[in-house]
C-alpha cells in the first residue's frame, strides 16, 4: 500500500530500518541532553523505523505462508517474554528511585538495547495480527486496517507532544479511544478460524485464552510504573503507546479468536468432513479426465468412500454379461465381498425383516445380527447408474449398528456417480478400440481386393475394354480379371463371391489363384468352371458360394466362347438390341454331386462390328432407390443403348452417372464391377 | 430398414415355413434360428412358402444351402412354393432348379412329400 508507493524492496526496508536505528542510537548516546528538537528528530526517526521494520517483518510472513497456528504460537513466546521481563523489573528492580538513561553511558546503551529489543518483540506481533487479518479475506479490507494504524501512529505522536504541553492530554485521549475502536472493528475479521480442523480449533481455544490474558496483562504491568516503563516512556513516549496499544490489540484480538473458535466448535466436525469430501470429489475429477483404467479409479473410490463416510470397508461391482462382478475392494475379503454382494444384487435382502430404509433410490440397511453372515451391520449401496440402466454398485458398509445418516447417503452417492461417468469411460473406449481394429481389418480386405483385381485392361488392336470397379462400404467379393492365353486369344473372367467382409476377400484371393491356374491348362470355359467347382466346393462353407462367367475371345475372328457359373446374364449389344445371354450353369460351390458339370453348356457367339459384351455383378441392377426399388435391367439396358455408340469407357462412365442418380438418396449396399469389350473390327468388309 | 417375417405351420408330417419381406444378411440369422428348431425337434420335410418375400440376396440362398444336406440325410427335403418371379430368378440363374425343387402351389409341395412316403 503506502509503502508500494515508496516502491521500497525487502532488504532496502531492512537496511533503512537498520540505519534508521543507528542513527537514533547515536543521537540518543550524543545528545543526552533533551531538548525540544532532539526529542522531535528522535520521535520521527523512531517512528520511522517502527514502520519500516514492521512492513518488513509483515512481508516476510506474507511469503513464507506460514501455518496459522505455528504463527500464533510465536506470537505467544514473544508475549510471554515480554511478560517475563516486565514482571521480573516490576519486582526484582526497585521501582522507587526514579531510573533515567541519561545518568551514565553503560546505562544509556543497555536502556537502549532492551527498547530496540522490545520494539522488534511488540512489532512481530502486531505483524502476525496483520497477517492473520488478511488471510482468506475475499474482499480489500485494507483501508480500515490502514486507517487504524494512521490512528495508531496519532495516538503515538500526540503522547509526544504531552510531554511538552500538558494540556493536550484530551487529544492523546481521543486518538487513542479511536484507536481502541478501530482495533475491535479489525478484530473481527477472524474467518480463517473456520478453515482450521476440529483439532486445530481446540488448540486454538487454549493459546487464544492465555494469549488474550497475557497481553491485557502486560498492558496493566506497563501502566504501572516499572522499570521498563521508565525506560520506554521517557526515551519514546510514542513508541510507549504504541505498545499499550498493541497490548490492547493483543488482548482484544485473541479474546474474539477465543469466542469465534468456541462457537465454531459445534460444526467443526462436520465442515471437517465437507472439506475431505470437497478435496476428494477434486482429486477424483482429476484422475477422471487421466485414468483409462476402471480398476485404479475404482481403488480410489472404495478408499475415498471409506474415509469419507467413516465405514469399515468398501466395494464395487460393475456387472459384466448379467452379473456383478467384484471390481475393486478394501478392507474386506473377496467371498465376503461376494456373499453380501449376491444379496443384494439378487433382491434376496429384501425378503429380510431388517431393512431399516430406502433413502434417495440408494440402497440402506441395517442388520440384526447374522443376517448377512458377516460382521458388518450396517449398509449403503448406492447404484452406478448409466444411461438409465443399473451397471453396478458401490458398497459401503460398518462393523457397528450406527445408521448412516443423509449426508453420509449423499457423499456415497456422489461417488457413485464418478464411479458411473469412469465406467462409461472405460467402456467406450473400449468400444473405440474394438471399432478401430473392425475398420483396420477393412482396410485390409480393400487392399486385397485392389490387389487382386488387374492394375490396368489389356491392349488388343481389334477391341476396346474397359473395367471398373466400385467397392461398397462394406468389403463384398467381386472380381474380374483378364489373361493373355496366347497372340489372339484373350480369356477373362467375372466372379461374384457370396458374403461380405475379410472372408469373401480371401475366397476372392482363392478364386483369382484357380482361374489364373486353370486358365493357362485348359481351353474351355465349361471344364474350366467344373474344376473351379471340384477346388472350390472344399474350400467353401456349405451357405457359401461364387458365381462367375468365363469366356475366351479369339481377337482375329471375334469367336467368343463362354460358360456361365449361376452368375448374372452376358449382355450382348447388337444390332441395336440387348440380349441376355444365359447359358445353364450352376454357382460355384453349390453341388458336390455331379450336377455342376451336368448341367454347365459353353455358348459360342460371333462378335460384329461395333458389338457390345457387357459383364456385370449384381450390384448395379440390384442397386436401390429410397423406396427400395431395384435399378433393374431396363433401365440398365437402355442406357447402354442410348450411349453404344460411344467408346466402352465413355459407355461406363453413362452406366455409373444412371446407377448413382437413381440410388443418390440410398447407400450403396454391394461392390459394383462392370467390364464392356467392344469389337472394333469389321469381319464383313474382311470376308468381301 | 426392410422387415422380414419367418412364420412356421405344419399340414400333417410336413412343417411350412412363410416367408416375408427382405430376407438378406441382416434377417438371414432369424431363418438359420428357424431351421434350427426344426432340426432339433427332428423335423426334416420342409416346404418354404416364398409367396410374401419380395427380395432375397445371397446371404439368403445360403441359408438354404446350409440345412438342406441336413435334410435329406434325414429323408427329408426342402421345397420351394409360391415365388414371385423376381426371386424365382435369382434362384434360376444359380441353377437352385437343378438342386431343389420347386412348385407354384405350397399342397403340390405337400402332396410331393407325401408320395415320397
Amino acid at each position: 500500500m503506502i509503502l508500494n508507493k515508496l516502491n521500497l524492496s525487502q532488504s532496502s526496508k531492512l537496511e533503512n530500518a537498520i540505519i534508521l536505528s543507528v542513527i537514533l542510537f547515536i543521537i540518543k548516546i550524543l545528545l543526552p541532553v533533551y531538548s525540544v528538537f532532539t526529542l522531535i528528530i528522535s520521535e520521527v526517526l523512531m517512528l520511522s523505523a517502527i514502520f519500516l521494520w514492521s512492513e518488513y517483518l509483515f512481508n516476510l510472513l506474507k511469503k513464507n505462508k506460514n501455518q496459522e497456528i505455528s504463527l500464533i504460537l510465536n506470537s505467544g513466546i514473544t508475549c510471554a517474554l515480554i511478560f517475563f521481563v516486565l514482571s521480573v523489573s516490576g519486582t526484582v528492580i526497585d521501582t522507587e528511585e526514579k531510573f533515567s538513561f541519561q545518568d551514565n553511558i553503560v546505562s544509556s546503551i543497555f536502556s537502549l538495547l532492551v527498547i530496540f529489543i522490545f520494539i522488534y518483540l511488540v512489532m512481530y506481533i502486531f505483524s502476525v495480527i496483520r497477517y492473520l487479518f488478511f488471510l482468506r479475506q475475499k474482499k480489500e479490507p485494507g483501508k480500515y486496517f490502514v486507517t487504524m494504524m494512521i490512528f495508531m501512529l496519532l495516538a503515538a505522536l500526540s503522547n509526544t507532544l504531552l510531554t511538552l504541553d500538558y494540556s493536550l492530554d484530551y487529544i492523546k485521549k481521543t486518538f487513542f479511544f479511536v484507536s481502541i475502536i478501530l482495533i475491535v472493528i479489525n478484530s473481527i475479521r477472524v474467518s480463517w478460524i473456520a478453515f482450521l480442523t476440529k483439532k486445530q480449533k481446540l488448540y486454538l481455544l487454549l493459546i487464544s485464552i492465555i494469549l488474550s490474558v497475557l497481553f491485557i496483562t502486560n498492558y496493566g504491568i506497563s501502566s504501572d510504573n516499572v522499570f521498563i516503563t521508565q525506560i520506554i516512556s521517557p526515551f519514546s513516549p510514542s513508541f510507549y503507546t504504541i505498545f499499550n496499544l498493541i497490548m490492547i490489540y493483543g488482548g482484544i484480538y485473541f479474546g474474539i479468536v477465543f469466542f469465534t473458535a468456541l462457537f465454531h466448535l459445534p460444526t467443526a466436525e462436520a465442515f471437517d468432513r465437507k472439506a475431505v469430501e470437497v478435496s476428494s470429489l477434486m482429486d477424483l475429477s482429476k484422475i477422471l479426465t487421466k485414468v483409462l483404467d476402471i480398476k485404479e479409479l475404482a481403488e480410489t473410490i472404495t478408499e475415498l468412500t471409506i474415509n469419507v463416510c467413516n465405514t469399515d470397508c468398501s466395494w464395487l461391482l460393475v456387472k459384466r454379461d448379467d452379473k456383478f462382478d467384484v471390481a475393486a475392494l478394501k478392507n474386506i475379503g473377496f467371498i465376503e465381498a461376494n456373499n453380501i454382494s449376491e444379496k443384494i444384487t439378487q433382491n434376496k435382502i429384501f425378503k429380510t425383516e431388517n431393512i431399516l430404509t430406502l433413502k434417495n433410490d440408494e440402497l440402506v440397511f441395517n442388520f440384526k445380527e447374522q443376517t448377512l453372515q458377516s460382521q458388518f451391520r450396517s449398509l449403503v449401496a448406492a447404484k452406478l447408474i448409466i444411461h438409465n440402466q443399473i451397471k453396478g454398485y458401490l458398497v459401503t458398509a460398518r462393523k457397528s449398528q450406527i445408521p448412516f445418516d443423509d449426508e453420509d447417503i449423499k457423499s456415497i452417492s456422489s461417488f457413485a456417480d464418478y464411479a458411473a461417468v469412469a465406467l462409461d469411460n472405460a467402456n467406450l473406449i473400449k468400444e473405440s478400440i474394438i471399432k478401430e481394429r473392425l475398420e483396420k481389418e477393412l482396410d485390409v480386405a480393400r487392399e486385397i481386393q485392389y490387389k487382386i483385381l488387374p492394375a490396368k485392361t489389356p491392349d488388343f488392336k481389334n477391341i476396346q475394354i474397359s473395367a471398373l470397379f466400385i467397392p461398397a462400404f462394406e468389403v463384398g467379393g467381386d472380381y474380374y480379371d483378364f489373361f493373355l492365353l496366347s497372340e489372339n486369344k484373350l480369356g477373362f473372367v467375372i466372379a461374384d463371391v457370396a458374403g461380405k467382409g475379410i472372408s469373401a476377400a480371401f475366397i476372392m484371393a482363392e478364386v483369382k489363384g484357380i482361374f489364373e491356374t486353370l486358365s493357362k491348362l485348359i481351353e474351355s470355359p465349361s471344364v474350366i468352371l467344373s474344376k473351379a467347382n471340384e477346388i472350390l466346393i472344399n474350400s467353401l462353407e456349405r451357405k457359401s458360394f461364387v458365381t462367375a462367367i468365363y469366356g475366351i475371345l479369339d481377337t482375329n475372328t471375334g469367336k467368343l466362347k463362354f460358360s456361365r457359373a449361376g452368375h448374372m446374364p452376358l449382355l450382348l449389344i447388337s444390332d441395336g438390341e440387348a440380349n441376355k445371354l444365359t447359358p445353364p450353369g450352376l454357382g460355384l460351390g453349390l453341388d458336390n454331386s455331379g450336377s455342376f458339370e451336368n448341367s454347365i453348356k459353353d455358348m459360342e457367339i460371333q462378335l460384329k462390328y461395333n458389338d457390345i459384351v457387357v459383364l456385370f455383378t449384381d450390384g448395379i441392377t440390384e442397386s436401390k432407390n429410397s423406396d427400395l426399388e431395384d435399378y433393374g435391367y431396363n433401365k440398365f439396358e437402355n442406357v447402354i443403348l442410348e450411349n453404344k455408340a460411344e467408346d466402352p469407357d465413355r459407355i461406363a462412365n453413362e452406366i455409373i452417372k444412371d446407377v448413382s442418380t437413381f440410388s443418390v438418396s440410398s447407400e450403396q449396399h454391394d461392390d459394383i464391377t462392370l467390364v464392356l469389350i467392344k469389337w472394333k473390327f469389321n469381319n464383313f468388309s474382311l470376308e468381301k | 430398414m426392410a422387415e422380414f417375417n419367418v412364420s412356421t405351420r405344419n399340414i400333417g408330417s410336413v412343417d411350412i415355413i412363410e416367408l416375408k419381406g427382405y430376407l438378406d444378411a441382416h434377417t438371414a440369422p432369424q431363418l438359420e434360428k428357424t431351421f434350427n428348431e426344426l432340426i432339433n425337434s427332428k423335423k426334416f420335410k420342409v416346404v418354404v412358402n416364398f409367396d410374401k418375400l419380395s427380395y432375397i440376396s445371397s446371404a439368403g440362398l445360403g441359408v438354404f444351402m446350409a440345412y438342406v444336406e441336413t435334410m435329406r440325410e434325414n429323408n427329408g427335403d426342402i421345397k420351394f412354393t409360391n415365388l414371385q418371379d423376381k426371386v424365382y430368378n435369382i434362384f434360376d440363374l444359380l441353377g437352385f432348379p437343378m438342386l431343389y425343387e420347386f412348385f407354384t402351389q405350397e399342397n403340390e409341395a405337400v402332396k410331393k412329400f407325401g408320395e415320397a412316403e
